[in-house]
């Protein structure tokens, strides 16, 4: 990586490098299969109707958003500890899924609100922890992409702050008194609510895999041209 | 001890160049006076009962606002004669830099709140509460002001380092002291509506305080200075390269 003449394109054929492509490919014909189940086979609940359909998408995205964001935070450590390049792609890739799967729960929950509690937004605990959550992934992305020269460590340091929120989100329905559904709400579900709920996880799950892995991989490859455009300035300079 | 000692050496130096002209104290002061009388022209006609509502929001709002503005300068005035630098040379512990930078802001947000508390009071006679209790108001300034400023100076700090775009501190910094002033709103919501709570209220809100510290604490001589020594970043890159260029290098095979 020193050398920019060592820079080599990534080899297609390794299963590392095709894991992301494999997820996104595996993830499309699971997400129509899930959103046939979704709409087609699983019958109305009973008190909330047709608006409880939007449970299947609201709360992986809420579940995946968490763990991008504890991803981002876990991986922000490591590069403020280690000074790790890698791990500071791999914070930002989690960042950039987390405000994606983030933006989902922000617009679905308040739909699904409106149908079930009257009003898209009580500002209960979870909803607010939510929204801030969000809120610091954006600062987060921000500060990564407009920030002065330094601002990757500041990045880092508020990426961890937005995992400590993680935990906070979780239990703030335990913690405070709200409207929102308890944490147990999913094992709690009838077993064929339970056999649509799976597969549609799974295909969000797949794709935010997917897309974290190609953006893992893109952001790599920026940081290799640009230590190697440095390295040509420095020898340029010297010569 | 000796961390103490430096960071009351280093607030001494802090405060005395305060003293030299109060630029913290009259801008702070000033700015707090003008939003009273902002939320004077807008908010006094409403009824008493929405007074109740809109005073802890018309308080904290007002810290957030003065608090990015102290924080600011606590820093430019080092950017400006380039002391930070010098200060992170020096033998001394960086902690200490942070205990007194931060100590310095809460004096000054302290300030301000006396100027605030008893105007809100003036503006709308539903803050007699805060006649009331004095202690409790006290207190309850403290520890929001202080959860404020223990965020705050990480990140003030932080981007004090880098050249520039300090406007990114409002970005970063509202998000992140929003559970710490949504505490001191419910709180301020308490002591306003006489909750026999409130002493619970201000426990949480002391041990949030000592948590954010905590964690600034540990992050503060990593986000200023980094874990190791120094690496040219991707920004470095950018400036080197010109838009739209591909090295010659680039696609060259590798060497065997």
């Amino acid at each position: 990586m020193n050398d920019p003449t060592s820079i080599r394109p990534p080899r297609p054929f390794r299963l590392r490098a095709v894991l992301p492509d494999l997820c996104l490919l595996a993830a499309m014909p699971l997400l129509v299969y899930s959103v046939h189940r979704v709409f087609i086979d699983t019958p109305n609940e009973q008190t909330m109707g047709t608006a409880f359909k939007i449970f299947f998408f609201h709360v992986p995205m809420g579940w995946l958003c968490m763990l991008m964001a504890l991803v981002a935070g876990v991986a922000a450590g490591v590069q403020l500890r280690r000074r790790s390049r890698l791990a500071g792609c791999v914070a930002l890739a989690a960042a950039e899924v987390g405000f994606v799967t983030g933006l989902g729960v922000l617009l679905t929950g308040p739909i699904w609100g409106r149908a079930t509690w009257g009003t898209p937004w009580t500002g209960d605990a979870r909803q607010v922890t939510t929204a801030l959550l969000w809120l610091v992934i954006v600062a987060y992305l921000l500060l990564r992409h407009y920030g002065p020269r330094t601002s990757d460590r500041l990045a880092a340091a508020l990426a961890i702050f937005g995992a400590v929120n993680v935990p906070i989100i979780y239990y703030a329905v335990k913690l405070w008194k709200t409207l929102h559904p308890s944490t147990g709400v999913v094992g709690s579900l009838p077993p064929e609510m339970w056999a649509t709920f799976w597969p549609g996880l799974g295909a969000l799950i797949l794709c935010s895999l997917g897309l974290f892995g190609l953006r893992v991989r893109q952001l790599v490859i920026a940081e290799e041209l640009d230590a190697a455009w440095v390295q040509l300035d420095e020898r340029s300079q010297s010569t | 001890m000796r961390l103490l000692r430096q960071a009351a050496l280093l607030l001494r130096s802090e405060l005395r160049q305060e003293l030299r002209d109060f630029e913290l104290v009259l801008t702070a002061g000033f700015f707090t006076v003008v939003l009273l009388a902002m939320f004077y022209l807008s908010f006094a006609s409403l009824q008493q009962r929405a007074h109740l509502g809109a005073i802890p929001g018309l308080m904290w709002l007002t810290i957030a606002f003065v608090g990015v503005l102290t924080l600011t300068r606590v820093f430019d005035r080092e950017r400006e004669a380039d002391t930070l630098r010098a200060l992170l040379a020096a033998p001394v512990d960086r902690l200490a830099i942070y205990v007194a930078k931060a100590a310095m802001t809460l004096a000054v947000l302290m300030i301000c709140c006396a100027v605030l508390v008893p105007g809100l009071w003036l503006i709308f006679p539903a803050g007699a509460a805060f006649a009331a209790a004095p202690g409790s108001t006290a207190l309850l300034a403290l520890l929001g002001c202080a959860g404020y400023v223990a965020i705050g100076t990480l990140f003030a700090a932080g981007l004090a380092t880098g050249a520039g775009k300090n406007t990114l501190l409002f970005v970063i910094l509202y998000p992140l002291t929003t559970p710490v002033l949504m505490y001191a709103l419910v709180t301020t919501r308490a002591l306003l509506d006489g909750d026999p709570a409130l002493p619970s209220y201000l426990g949480q809100m002391a041990a949030l305080d000592v948590i954010l510290f905590a964690a600034a604490c540990l992050l503060f001589e990593t986000v200023l200075v980094g874990a190791a020594g120094p690496r040219r970043s991707s920004s470095s890159a950018r400036r080197a390269r010109p838009s739209g260029q591909v090295p010659r290098d680039m696609s060259r095979e590798p060497a065997p």
